[in-house]
């Protein structure tokens, strides 16, 4: 099953939006970068509604008190309730890559962003992890 | 069928209705939406001379929407809270609940204790703001009587005053840096007696930990039972459970998972130092499970099984409330704060249950 989203140019680099595609709510990120990303939409800790959270830098592991290194080539999606984080290349938890949203695919294609509920290709990056 | 009966099939029968009373629901005012409740006397107070409630916290809260779900903020800029028709929509129906008790943002007790009067005046006006902008506008919500503690005299007035509204349920203090087993607060509690209501306690961003506010947030919101935990043991050793023995106490927002060790340590503490405090009649343990009750909110992902370790060392099903502490960042959904698999007769204390047994004010459930 796949769906339009929206135009291509509709979504800038930093912007969340929200897709019904069948029975899946699906939450599709355009990165930085510019790259594309679709994670299942429901936090898996109770549900937040992932559309309206936020886009951080992701924080790396750091050896010293009061030491922030933001990593800006990794983004973080930031639940709006209880404030979950997750690697929006993977959808992994950060405190937790164990636990994963299930990712879906997402391409333009033409002037559309089109998303289907198929896991995305190629295989996502290895989850970032403290 | 709703929605959310649809969401419970277990629990949802023909027969017999799910119910769902959320005893923690902020709504929030501005100051300047109380000036025309409060005195005249008093506007100046805010009008000239700026006075704002002092916040301890050194801190913002570290989410996505600051203090409140991101979602439950209002387009206009707004905070949660602000807005009756979103909080309908976003709770109410949304989780087809028989009740909301609203907690409410301002309270004075909390705060620091300077200008005791203007404080008793300014929750008198908050709670006249709260009965004609939220009380009267649904017949689900419910209030609380915000109090002034640094006036115990002004406080019980006020519960007086308003003790036999059917809608408020409780009287509330927010949790300051004052333990209020001392016998300078005892009035409040006689008040609320005398007034057949029960006694919330809520945590705040004044609330300290034992040691004070650390450096970081995360250290701060994960010591928040302390501060429950510093009152409860004030109300119990100062005896304030033996002085007013039909008196309820409902902690809110402090979870319930540090309570089976302060039930067990407080024991021990009475078998060794009991003659210390002589006007405690009872095991700590006993006070509790006859006079205290728990909010869930927040909760802590644990599994059945150690969710139901709990209920067992706490020794009674009649201890936990279900909050969501709508419309805050750390809300509690219905469907998703705790384990699956909970016995349906136990979750249907928690979920209501044992909410209508304490809060007495509120009308009988029906079906």
């Amino acid at each position: 099953m796949k769906q339009v989203l929206c135009g291509k140019d509709e979504l800038a680099p930093g912007e969340i939006r929200k897709a019904q595609v069948g029975p899946i709510p699906v939450v599709v990120i355009r990165a930085r970068d510019g790259n594309l990303y679709a994670l299942t939409a429901k936090c898996l800790h109770e549900g937040g509604p992932l559309e309206a959270g936020k886009l951080y830098e992701y924080m790396t592991p750091a050896d010293e008190v009061g030491e922030y290194v933001p990593d800006k080539t990794c983004e973080v999606l930031k639940c709006p309730w209880h404030g979950y984080e997750y690697d929006i290349r993977t959808g992994c938890v950060i405190a937790d890559p164990t636990r994963r949203l299930q990712q879906f695919s997402v391409r333009e294609e033409g002037d559309d962003i089109v998303v289907e509920l198929t896991p995305p290709k190629p295989e996502p990056a290895v989850a970032a992890s403290v | 069928m709703t929605d959310a009966a649809v969401r419970n099939p277990v629990l949802q029968t023909p027969e017999r209705k799910f119910h769902i009373i959320d005893t923690d629901v902020h709504e929030r005012a501005d100051l300047e939406a109380l000036l025309p409740y409060l005195d005249p006397m008093w506007h100046k107070y805010i009008t000239d001379f700026g006075w704002t409630p002092d916040r301890v916290l050194p801190f913002a809260q570290y989410a996505v929407g600051g203090l409140d779900r991101a979602d439950s903020k209002l387009p206009d800029g707004r905070p949660a809270g602000c807005d009756y028709g979103l909080l309908r929509r976003q709770l109410l129906d949304e989780y087809d609940m028989d009740y909301a008790i609203l907690t409410g943002w301002l309270d004075a007790s909390a705060l620091n204790g300077g200008w005791p009067e203007f404080k008793t005046g300014l929750m008198t006006a908050y709670n006249d703001w709260l009965i004609d902008q939220w009380l009267d506008k649904d017949e689900r919500l419910m209030g609380s009587i915000h109090v002034n503690c640094h006036d115990p005299i002004g406080a019980a007035r006020e519960i007086d005053r308003l003790g036999s509204h059917p809608k408020m349920a409780q009287v509330i203090l927010y949790i300051g840096d004052k333990a209020w087993g001392d016998p300078f607060y005892h009035p409040i509690f006689e008040a609320a007696v005398r007034n057949n209501l029960p006694v919330g306690m809520h945590h705040s961003e004044n609330s300290p930990t034992a040691l004070g506010f650390h450096r970081y947030y995360i250290e701060w919101h994960t010591l928040v039972p302390q501060v429950f935990m510093s009152e409860l043991v004030s109300l119990m050793f100062n005896g304030v459970f033996d002085k007013f023995p039909t008196l309820k106490v409902i902690m809110i927002e402090g979870g319930f998972t540090w309570v089976p060790h302060l039930m067990s340590r407080a024991d021990q503490q009475y078998k060794q130092l009991r003659s210390e405090v002589p006007w405690v009649k009872r095991m700590p343990s006993q006070i509790i499970r006859d006079q205290v009750r728990f909010c869930t909110q927040p909760t802590e992902e644990m599994t059945l099984q150690r969710f139901m370790q709990i209920v067992e060392w706490m020794e009674s099903d009649e201890l936990l409330l279900f909050s969501t502490d709508y419309p805050h960042w750390d809300f509690d959904s219905p469907y998703e704060a705790l384990p699956i698999g909970i016995p349906v007769e136990l979750k249907r204390k928690i979920f209501a249950e044992n909410a209508a047994s304490t809060y007495t004010r509120l009308p009988a459930l029906v079906g």
